[in-house]
């Protein structure tokens, strides 16, 4: 569809864009022409304008080219690729490369991957502007794709990692069972049905997670009540208590500002901040601390927690909130997660039109914050709040 | 872009000379993007255990070497056809002598693609893991500075990149120690340990490759050269001594014990 638009728009600005540029230039040399060619020229940067407004709106980039390969004309995106350095630089030279093999008949598309970071993949589409005629010139597209290439790649995952997380342990449950039919060594089956058992506890943790994660999903309309921020963090950290102590982790809590109030659903809440306190303690090596604090500001306030574990490599960075998205397929066995943590966290953030932000080092360990806006309650005022 | 006057016919020559100086610099940011393209991959490369992806890397640098030579063809026929003077010149030469560092610099992220099949398999610490994505991200940040101070001609950061220096260096002697750590608690073997170290000195070179882009910029800009104070001390220093050796040479032949003798023992030991 866009496609189409996009031709078609190009089809007739691409010719009427030269033809504009060539008229401009005429006008500056011959200073005093005669009325009428004023007129027609008047006209002629109207549509021309018209024409480049058109363009400029499209998304995509757009170059045009002249016989020789002298580029007449970008759009506000593709003006990002003229003159370009880093990465852009890049993209202009492949922009350039296929507009001088489309100027001469040759249509081409080529796909540029940029390690930036950010990472970014462009489509550079070049076609020549008269199919039969060489020698009018050549149009090249510009489209970025990163958007697009990363949800493709949000959706195969997916698919993969649900039917990975829920087969895995129902084969081996069936193997397990399988075996225990045949077994005759009370010590064997002993042992084989302790493994059915948490294997079965596995299955059951990751179908409660779905479902808490599809509840908050599909829960819009509940009745929002007055949190105090302190409560959350409060039951939260003594929710992580017992596993803390397991692993002989100390959670610190700093001071937190009483009267700070979080409009939302209480569980949810303390749940997201759970999640976060949970990975925490799974991926700090014994005796580290974790922090736990909450800044407000006027509008907002933030829940911090803050470790000294493992890290998340950059690259995982912005997919860890994914459904059952794993930084490391090997070790989800030994931490025994079910790949839904965050992305409950996630979803609870968007119900309460809060966001969560995360940095992270390698060995150097992570830091999120769920931000929330401050309920009306705030600093001592009602809950209707004062006009 | 449009609005470009007409040029005059007999500017048209030297027109051809600014066009062809603008598409040298074009390709010297053309071949810096390729670098810092690189060094963000081969990390990539090197964190992932990604053998397709360090060969790919290894044979792309031929492009860069294309490149690299092409940027050296055409710095010497504007040199000697166009016999370019003041900043013209300048900017030739600093093109010619950028494009030794930013070449070299490709090669150093190649060479970290290669360490990635010499430290195939090999499980290394999370820490060390964290301090090579830092190196990099150093690395490429000082690349882009650079690349900005020479797009936009600005001295001041061009000379503010070998203080930026400073972090990575601080981050290549972290990343020392974290691998020694790494060795005696025998988390990697000692082939190991020394592939590592090298991968650190890479990065901590390409940033110093970086810093010579920078003072590169400063000699396009301002003439001037951060050597060139290192070598107005050297000379000061040469006519001093010339001086002091001509004034013994002069105490010598009088055969008389002067008190300057004093003065030059002082300003010694300073």
């Amino acid at each position: 569809m866009i496609w189409l638009a996009v031709g078609l728009v190009i089809g007739v600005a691409g010719t009427a864009s030269v033809s504009y540029v060539l008229a401009r230039r005429t006008r500056t040399r011959h200073v005093t022409e005669d009325h009428d060619r004023d007129e027609q020229l008047a006209a002629l940067d109207d549509t021309a304008e018209r024409l480049e407004r058109a363009l400029d709106a499209i998304p995509q980039g757009v170059a045009i080219c002249d016989g020789s390969g002298s580029l007449l004309f970008h759009n506000s995106t593709g003006m990002h690729y003229s003159s370009a350095r880093h990465g852009d630089a890049l993209v202009e030279a492949a922009i350039d490369d296929l507009l001088m093999r489309a100027v001469v008949g040759e249509a081409c598309v080529e796909t540029v991957e940029l390690f930036g970071p950010p990472r970014r993949t462009l489509v550079i589409t070049a076609v020549p502007l008269h199919p039969d005629r060489i020698g009018v010139g050549a149009v090249a597209i510009i489209d970025d794709v990163t958007e697009r290439r990363h949800l493709e790649a949000v959706r195969r995952d997916f698919v993969a990692n649900i039917s990975h997380e829920l087969k895995t342990p129902v084969g081996a449950l069936a193997l397990l069972a399988e075996t225990l039919l045949d077994e005759s060594d009370p010590d064997v089956a002993h042992r084989l049905a302790g493994r059915i058992l948490t294997e079965g506890h596995r299955v059951g943790r990751t179908i409660e997670d779905l479902l808490e994660l599809s509840s908050i999903e599909g829960e819009e309309t509940h009745v929002r009540e007055s949190i105090p921020v302190h409560e959350v963090l409060a039951a939260a950290v003594a929710r992580i208590g017992p596993a803390a102590d397991q692993h002989g982790i100390e959670i610190e809590v700093k001071d937190i500002a009483h009267g700070v109030v979080i409009l939302g659903d209480r569980r949810q809440l303390v749940s997201a901040l759970f999640n976060l306190l949970e990975n925490a303690v799974k991926y700090s090596p014994e005796g580290s601390a974790i922090t736990v604090r909450a800044d407000a500001d006027r509008d907002m306030v933030d829940l911090v927690v803050e470790d000294h574990g493992i890290g998340i490599p950059s690259r995982d960075l912005e997919r860890v909130f994914e459904r059952f998205y794993r930084v490391d397929q090997a070790r989800s066995r030994e931490t025994g997660g079910t790949g839904l943590g965050l992305a409950i966290v996630r979803h609870v953030v968007n119900n309460h039109a809060g966001e969560v932000l995360v940095t992270s080092r390698e060995g150097e360990g992570s830091v999120f914050t769920l931000r929330f806006p401050i309920g009306n309650a705030a600093f001592g005022t009602t809950q209707q709040g004062v006009s | 872009m449009d609005d470009a006057p007409i040029p005059e016919p007999q500017v048209e020559v030297r027109k051809g000379f600014r066009q062809q100086l603008d598409d040298l610099r074009r390709e010297v940011v053309r071949e810096a993007a390729m670098v810092t393209e690189a060094v963000t991959r081969c990390t990539e490369v090197l964190l992932d255990n990604d053998l397709d992806g360090a060969q790919q890397l290894i044979e792309e640098d031929d492009e860069l070497d294309f490149l690299s030579l092409e940027i050296e063809e055409h710095a010497v026929a504007l040199l000697t056809l166009e016999a370019p003077v003041a900043s013209d010149l300048r900017a030739v030469v600093a093109a010619l002598k950028m494009n030794g560092e930013i070449e070299r610099s490709g090669d150093l992220a190649v060479n970290v693609a290669k360490a990635c099949r010499r430290i195939y398999g090999v499980q290394y610490s999370p820490r060390c893991r964290g301090l090579i994505e830092r190196m990099s991200e150093e690395a490429t940040r000082l690349y882009r500075f650079a690349i900005d101070a020479y797009v936009e001609g600005n001295a001041s950061l061009a000379g503010a990149l070998d203080d930026m220096d400073d972090r990575l260096d601080e981050l290549h002697k972290d990343f020392v120690q974290a691998i020694f750590e790494a060795h005696n608690n025998d988390e990697i073997d000692l082939q190991a340990a020394v592939q590592l170290a090298l991968v650190g000195r890479y990065y901590e070179r390409i940033g110093d490759h970086a810093v010579n882009i920078g003072a590169m910029v400063q000699f396009m800009v301002t003439g001037w050269m951060p050597e060139h104070t290192g070598a107005a001390r050297v000379r000061a220093r040469r006519e001093h001594e010339a001086e002091r050796l001509a004034g013994l040479e002069a105490l010598a032949i009088d055969g008389a014990a002067g008190n300057g003798a004093g003065d030059d023992g002082g300003r010694d030991a300073g």
